[in-house]
């Protein structure tokens, strides 16, 4: 009969949750930084403001 | 899919997960054999299971993207795979955590842990690769065509390591599965295994949705 | 289809001929293949016994890492010159293009190996003639499913930031099966058992070799436009 190795246990349980909740709260940061970026002044005015024209040839 | 939606999905799997918990050391016995170290088991195939799903995934949306040219299909493969190498990443850990104590190694070259090894390898480097290419168009053409041959591998690997494997040593005694599954010991894997892809239709909902807004938006603030 | 294999066979023609005039390639990977048979030697220590356990695996080794380097460079001299747009503005079926570029990668690779063999057979003091049949099975069978994932990855990392570290990092992962099922068969017939033994593992590659034979068929032209 084997002896019971809660640490084990603990340590996989652990670790996984670990992994998968860092990952969770990876895709929430990345989130948050892209509506920063969405509601920064630049992205107020999409299109003509955002993309600006390369006028002269240097 | 609406972000109220989403949400409400995600509670859900948290819900699962909650049962799934339970169900895995209360409701579930102590292992005969092995006692309660078997009780990894129901992390370690639930998550094998999502990871095999997330990489069918993968190849349906390589192939989405290469048959319409729609980068919808391609923000699908892209999330389904780092999903996999997540839930890949969980298998072998798991998987190896429970072999110290059963086998008395950390890691041992059995079919199922190697041909795990074999696909995490396969899919880093199709993300690695992902990483490498910035245009979103050309990015979606060249791992589609990779994202193809990896998913084409996956049975020719699990075939040649099986059979590695029979020639080189013969089946341990104390395998990942105890033969005869006692049907409290199934209901607890099922359950799991339940919450495993909520959580991971979750997670890949929020990641494709992620990338969906980050392809509108990188083009412009890049300038 | 004539016109197709027309087209196969001129990239074939051209690719052989750069290599015979240039002899860049070959030269450099005939010479690498000799420099692996000394690093193998001195790796492994002067033990007789474990050398020749190991070598149908350092064989296979040593055919894998002078492919990564002669595979890798498929497409590098059309990339470099500025030749990829006129191979995406071909006529007709691009797949002939990917048929090209395998078979010389193939008669490039058939080259080195044939080389490799007779080395080891000298410096390790190996008996391959009588073994030569059934061993060039294997080396056929293996080496196509090394050629036919090999020159598509080539074709994809030709472009791509850091390609000579990618192509091995995409490569070595899916040529797995292969090498398992190539050093398998290659243990069984140096032993001087029938290749008849060897069967299940032949079979299992030439099904590889013909799945990725097929994918790289179906997704050459994508791979170009890229």
């Amino acid at each position: 009969m084997m002896p019971d190795h809660w640490g084990y246990v603990l340590a996989a349980y652990g670790l996984s949750a670990a992994a998968l909740l860092g990952y969770w709260r990876h895709l929430a940061r990345r989130r948050r930084a892209l509506d920063a970026r969405l509601r920064s002044p630049r992205a107020a005015a999409p299109g003509k403001a955002a993309i600006p024209k390369k006028a002269a040839i240097r | 899919m609406s972000a109220r939606a989403t949400r409400i999905l995600g509670g859900l799997a948290l819900l699962a997960l909650a049962v799934g918990l339970a169900a895995g050391f209360g409701y579930a016995p102590r292992e005969a054999v092995q006692g309660n170290v078997q009780r990894i088991m129901y992390i370690h195939v639930p998550a094998v299971l999502t990871a095999y799903l997330a990489f069918g995934l993968v190849l349906v949306g390589s192939i989405g993207a290469l048959a319409t040219g729609r980068a919808g299909w391609d923000r699908l493969a892209g999330a389904a795979a780092e999903l996999g190498v997540l839930f890949t990443g969980v298998t072998i850990v798991s998987g190896s955590i429970w072999g110290k104590p059963t086998w008395g190694t950390w890691w041992t070259w059995d079919a199922r842990l190697t041909s795990t090894a074999v696909l995490f390898l396969v899919y880093v480097g199709y993300l690695l690769l992902r990483a490498m290419v910035d245009e979103p168009e050309r990015r979606a053409r060249i791992a589609a065509v990779v994202g193809i041959v990896g998913a084409a591998n996956i049975p020719i690997v699990h075939f040649s390591v099986k059979w590695w494997r029979a020639l080189h040593q013969p089946s341990t005694i104390l395998g990942p599965e105890p033969s005869p599954i006692a049907a409290p010991i199934a209901a607890a894997l099922f359950v799991n295994w339940v919450a495993f892809t909520l959580l991971f239709l979750y997670l890949l909902l929020r990641r494709v949705e992620l990338a969906r807004l980050e392809d509108a938006w990188v083009p412009e603030t890049r300038r | 289809m004539i016109a197709y294999a027309r087209r196969t066979w001129i990239v074939l023609w051209k690719d052989l001929l750069v290599e015979r005039r240039s002899k860049e390639s070959l030269n450099a990977l005939l010479f690498f293949a000799l420099l692996l048979l000394f690093l193998f030697q001195f790796a492994l220590g002067p033990d007789r016994e474990r050398l020749h356990a190991a070598l149908p695996g350092l064989l296979w080794l040593g055919f894998v890492l002078a492919g990564l380097l002669g595979l890798g460079r498929s497409f590098v001299a059309e990339r470099d010159n500025d030749c990829w747009d006129g191979l995406r503005l071909t006529p007709g079926d691009k797949s002939a293009i990917y048929l090209g570029k395998l078979a010389a990668n193939l008669v490039v690779m058939g080259a080195v190996e044939a080389v490799i063999l007779v080395l080891f057979g000298l410096f390790y003091n190996m008996d391959l003639v009588s073994v030569a049949g059934p061993l060039g099975v294997v080396l056929a069978l293996g080496t196509l499913g090394l050629a036919t994932v090999g020159t598509l990855f080539a074709a994809l990392t030709a472009g791509v930031r850091a390609r000579e570290l990618l192509f091995p990092v995409l490569l070595l992962p899916v040529q797995v099966p292969v090498l398992l099922a190539t050093v398998s068969a290659t243990q069984i017939v140096l032993a001087g058992q029938p290749l008849v033994d060897a069967a299940a593992w032949l079979r299992l590659l030439a099904g590889a070799d013909l799945v990725y034979l097929v994918i790289g068929i179906l997704t050459f032209e994508f791979v170009l436009d890229t």
